[in-house]
């Protein structure tokens, strides 16, 4: 949809644009630069530009030396990277089998997995830490992963649903009847035209798993499993943190995702632009 | 640092460099699967292992244990894994670790109440011979049935520190009532600054920091068959005089405090927001720490009562508790090898905090050789004055009553003081209609 | 209108039969971790425990009772659906704009985009740390300049209507972003061919939006609108790290009461039967809004 290029639809349209990064971006320019602030200058009457600059990143160092931040920072990614591919992997399966096949009682199976988002997260954590205990991952990562991915396979479904459901079958059976089987229509067809929404169900997955707090920190105990958001909650809850320092932390564990998603903004961009090919 | 054991590395260690391609995850997914269904959990087959839950996350207290955990394990040969989580949350994690079949062996937690609960599940172990060893000051010891299950490493007795050099410039003295303490607030109120800091929300940095001249004014919430006091005849006058003197300190206070946690209050004193801050030795620590010129400059007292006769501290404490597993009679010993010869080093961690509960460790020249606790004597000698004086009044919600039970408990969880506070200093509530409704909130857990 | 996708395949190939495999695996493996807690949960409802290893005892439905007669569930219901429904009108309403705004081109709008997606990046707890420091009583930036217009120093979290909206407002920054994202990405599977055709015909902006986007978008609204009903109705983590539920339970909805009973007030049983009705809830809601906008349109049951 392109609005035509009048000067007053020019000035709307950049106008918006600005507010909505002002809007979206405002906060954490603030939480950056409260860090960055000498620790005198954050009890005088804070400036909306710093006047000075603390070069030693003092607040940052102090911090880094408190935590395992690179150990941790490993871990979130390990555990997030597998989040990502087994809920890629397990959503598009579902969501293309529910719309494709007939299969009973679907609408009951795909909503039951709604269930995992009824209930706090805390009630939850602690029976499925018997189940792991049971299965002997009681300390592992790996239970980690599984418990985010009860987290990411439900919106995974529910998302593909709706990119698969509009995606007419006659493509499909184009590609079938020139001599594709299922699988390679799926490959072939399905997939590339569906890009953006898988795209977008791994960027909710890698995000969900990133800054889950609970299920990390009930599952895991070791320090050496511990990730990211466990590691830095216990900065974040000193009693002697103060707003420089606090805002160093939370700067810390953003600061990742930040950089990652930069990186890979570029196949983001490519993806959601990847649907807008044909036609 | 914690060294990544082997037996149960989850990547083999070249994958690590290159966390951002798929098919390495995916690689490593698949060896992953296949090292799990192989059937390789740990295996410490020679090694025995005692897991320890702490609740310090403050840098030098994890030292302390770490040290501690390493010349146990050179000496012994068993590994104790220190497993760190924030105050707050060492409870729930205990609880999930208990459910789930893989409970520590030791413990930390800063509530007596959670100990009972504990105990009563049969889930710990008794250290009773370990405390009989020594001698203790009063009212830290909880013992359930005669035995003790809880060993404490300190009293954070709260207490008022305020600014000496602010108190001579306007010649204000010491508070020993209410209405000097109200007074002199309002006095160093101006230019921007504030007379006291009270946490006011519903939260336990209010039930630790802004009651304790309820304790001075000789309030006892519950009688010795657990019958709540606080509306009677005797009591409710106290808890309406209190509610006024707040509602009269109320305009010395900085606004939000609500919102004020722990280091608020210690963040506002050391940069000089607040003449006056309720806080136990960690206030002390962190001005040495961040404004050294203020730590000269503080002074401190105890909380005053309404007539000027008697003197009150608040009540809190940490202590650990040993779990009942299988490993319990290793964590036993490391408990009485760890009390005996690293009990002052872990004190140490927090040198002016951590007040020992333990009366030999102020005797213990180890102990006084700290150079913040040479430095302080005089906050020292005060600390230690606590104890040993008899009419200082030394109380907390969830301690009332003739013994440790779980509905004091129950009572501090609902937050219900914090609530008349808010509902006569927000909505401007008659002091006897916020008592009331506080009243009505603690019976329904009684 | 979208053609329609045609009737289901039958399973007849191998290539049938092993995508129904990795369907029936993944389904069963993703229900079973997540049902089992649910139904331990809602075991729990049934007995009264002071923690979760103390004993429990059999109370069958008297914690129902007890909880439904409290005016406290009550209030926290009412709470949860008026933070519900505004926050997820405002996300959905800020989202859709945001996202026909990305969808034109103007310069930078790569950067743009990452931009604003920023916000659902952030974990909650440095969401609520930032927002904290903005409001600060003392030294927040917003403070100090409603000082400057001359409002004095506003009691951000101690006055329950302000309490209410910094919650609502810092929700709706956070989570805004996932409604864009989903509406931004639908949107590319739209062919520009429609819009070209629409223009040609005379069509305005607002009726090729209303007429072309929203019918063809209207899969993705309805899952984005039914994900954001049940996340907000539970949102647990916002609500706490930034009011705990105060000031005096002005901001107390169902997660954070069910929270405060089984971990705070050694009610373990209570914390699970507020759980397991709020839980029932959102079935119940869920239940109407497929009646309204349903998954599939009414097929022919054989």
């Amino acid at each position: 949809m392109s609005l035509r290029r009048s000067l007053t639809a020019r000035v709307t349209l950049l106008g918006g644009v600005a507010l909505m990064c002002l809007w979206s971006f405002f906060p954490i320019y603030w939480m950056i630069v409260s860090s960055l602030r000498p620790e005198r200058d954050l009890f005088a009457p804070p400036t909306l530009i710093p006047t000075s600059f603390d070069t030693g990143f003092k607040a940052y160092w102090t911090l880094l030396e408190l935590t395992d931040y690179p150990l941790q920072f490993l871990n979130s990614v390990m555990v997030a990277g597998a989040v990502v591919v087994i809920t890629l992997l397990v959503s598009v399966v579902i969501a293309y089998v529910v719309t494709r096949y007939r299969i009973p009682g679907k609408t009951i199976i795909v909503g039951s997995m709604l269930y995992a988002y009824m209930f706090p997260p805390m009630l939850l954590a602690i029976p499925l830490l018997s189940i792991f205990a049971g299965l002997g991952l009681a300390d592992s990562l790996w239970s980690v992963i599984a418990a985010h991915c009860t987290l990411t396979i439900p919106l995974g479904v529910w998302l593909l649903w709706g990119f698969f459901k509009v995606m007419p079958l006659d493509l499909e059976e184009a590609a079938m009847v020139d001599g594709c089987t299922r699988a390679g229509a799926f490959f072939r067809v399905v997939l590339p035209l569906s890009l953006p929404g898988i795209v977008t169900v791994a960027i909710f997955a890698f995000l969900l798993s990133w800054t889950d707090y609970i299920f990390a920190f009930v599952l895991v105990s070791s320090d050496s499993q511990k990730t990211l958001p466990v590691g830095l909650a216990s900065i974040l809850g000193t009693f002697d943190a103060r707003w420089g320092e606090l805002m160093a932390g939370a700067t810390l564990i953003a600061l990742p995702l930040l950089v990652l998603f930069t990186f890979l903004s570029r196949y983001f961009i490519q993806g959601l632009a990847a649907g807008a090919m044909k036609g | 640092m914690a060294e990544q054991d082997s037996s149960k590395a989850l990547i083999p260690p070249s994958a690590t460099t290159d966390t951002f391609s798929r098919r390495r995850v995916i690689t490593t997914a698949a060896t992953g699967a296949a090292l799990m269904a192989l059937g390789a959990p740990a295996v410490h087959a020679q090694t025995k292992t005692i897991r320890f839950l702490n609740a310090e996350p403050s840098r030098e207290s994890v030292r302390a244990l770490r040290v501690a955990a390493a010349e146990y394990e050179k000496q012994t040969g068993v590994k104790v894994v220190v497993d760190t989580v924030p105050p707050d949350d060492a409870y729930s994690k205990l609880q999930a670790s208990l459910s789930s079949g893989t409970p520590y062996d030791i413990g930390t937690l800063a509530f007596a109440g959670h100990m009972l609960i504990l105990a009563e599940a049969g889930k710990l172990v008794p250290m009773t011979k370990l405390i009989e060893k020594s001698k203790w000051g009063p009212r830290i010891l909880f013992p359930v049935k005669g035995e003790h299950y809880w060993y404490p490493y300190d009293y954070n007795f709260c207490w008022m520190y305020y600014r000496k050099d602010l108190y001579q410039q306007k010649g204000l003295k010491v508070p020993t009532t209410f209405e000097q303490m109200a007074e002199n607030c309002k006095a160093l109120t101006e230019g921007g600054k504030f007379g006291v800091g009270h946490p006011l929300g519903a939260n336990s940095a209010t039930q630790w920091m802004s009651i304790g001249y309820l304790w001075a004014d000789g309030l006892k919430m519950l009688d010795d068959n657990f019958k709540l006091l606080i509306d009677n005849a005797d009591m409710k006058p106290r808890m309406i005089r209190y509610l006024d003197f707040m509602k009269k300190l109320q305009p010395s206070m900085p606004p939000g405090m609500t919102q004020a946690l722990f280091g608020t209050v210690l963040g506002q004193y050391s940069g000089g927001q607040i003449a006056h801050a309720p806080y136990a030795g960690r206030l002390m620590e962190v001005l040495e720490d961040r404004a050294p010129d203020l730590a000269g400059k503080t002074g401190f007292f105890m909380y005053p009562d309404s007539a000027g006769k008697a003197q009150a501290v608040n009540h809190a404490s940490d202590g650990w508790v040993l779990l009942n597993t299988p490993m319990r009679d290793e964590a036993y010993k490391f408990m009485e090898w760890f009390t005996e010869r690293h009990y002052i080093n872990f004190l140490h961690s927090a040198p002016l905090h951590f007040q020992p509960p333990r009366l030999d460790v102020y005797e213990d020249a180890r102990w006084r050789a700290h150079p913040l606790i040479e430095k302080h004597a005089e906050l020292v000698e005060f600390m230690r004055g606590i104890l040993s004086n008899k009419d200082v009044i030394i109380r907390s919600i969830d301690t009332e009553g003739p013994r440790i039970d779980l509905r004091p408990g129950k009572m501090f969880e609902t937050f219900a003081i914090s609530e008349a506070i808010q509902n006569r200093l927000l909505k401007d509530m008659p002091a006897a209609e916020a008592v009331d409704i506080m009243a009505k909130k603690y019976r329904a857990v009684l | 209108m979208p053609t329609e996708a045609a009737p289901m395949k039958r399973i007849r190939t191998f290539s049938d039969r092993a995508l129904l495999l990795a369907f029936v695996a993944g389904v069963s493996t993703t229900l079973l971790l997540i049902l089992v807690p649910v139904l331990d949960a809602v075991r729990l409802s049934l007995y009264q425990a002071e923690s979760f290893i103390s004993a429990q005892t059999w109370v069958g439905l008297a914690n129902y009772t007890r909880i439904l007669s409290a005016p406290t569930f009550w209030h926290a219901f009412g709470i949860g659906l008026l933070f519900a429904i505004t926050t997820i009108a405002a996300q959905v309403v800020l989202g859709v704009l945001f996202a026909l705004l990305l969808d034109q081109p103007f310069p930078g709008r790569p950067v743009v985009r990452g931009i604003t997606v920023l916000p659902y990046l952030l974990p909650t707890v440095v969401v609520t740390v930032i927002f904290q420091w903005l409001l600060d009583g003392g030294l927040g930036l917003f403070t100090v300049w409603a000082e400057h217009i001359g409002q004095g120093r506003p009691a951000w979290f101690e006055n329950p209507t302000s309490a209410m909206l910094i919650l609502i407002v810092v929700s709706v920054w956070t989570w805004t972003p996932f409604v864009t994202v989903c509406f931004l990405a639908a949107m590319q599977t739209v062919p520009k061919s429609l819009y070209e055709a629409a223009r040609v015909d005379g069509a305005s902006a607002w009726m090729r939006f209303w007429h072309i986007t929203i019918p063809m978008l209207a899969p993705m609204l309805t899952v984005t609108v039914l994900l954001r009903s049940i996340w907000m109705f539970n949102k647990f983590d916002v609500v706490w790290l930034l009011t705990k539920g105060g000031p005096l339970s002005a901001t107390e909805h169902l997660p954070v009461l069910a929270y405060r009973r089984a971990f705070s007030q050694f009610d373990v049983g209570g914390g699970a039967t507020v759980a397991t009705l709020s839980f029932l809830v959102l079935t119940v809601l869920i239940a109407v809004y497929f009646h309204y906008f349903p998954l599939e349109e009414k097929e022919e049951k054989s």
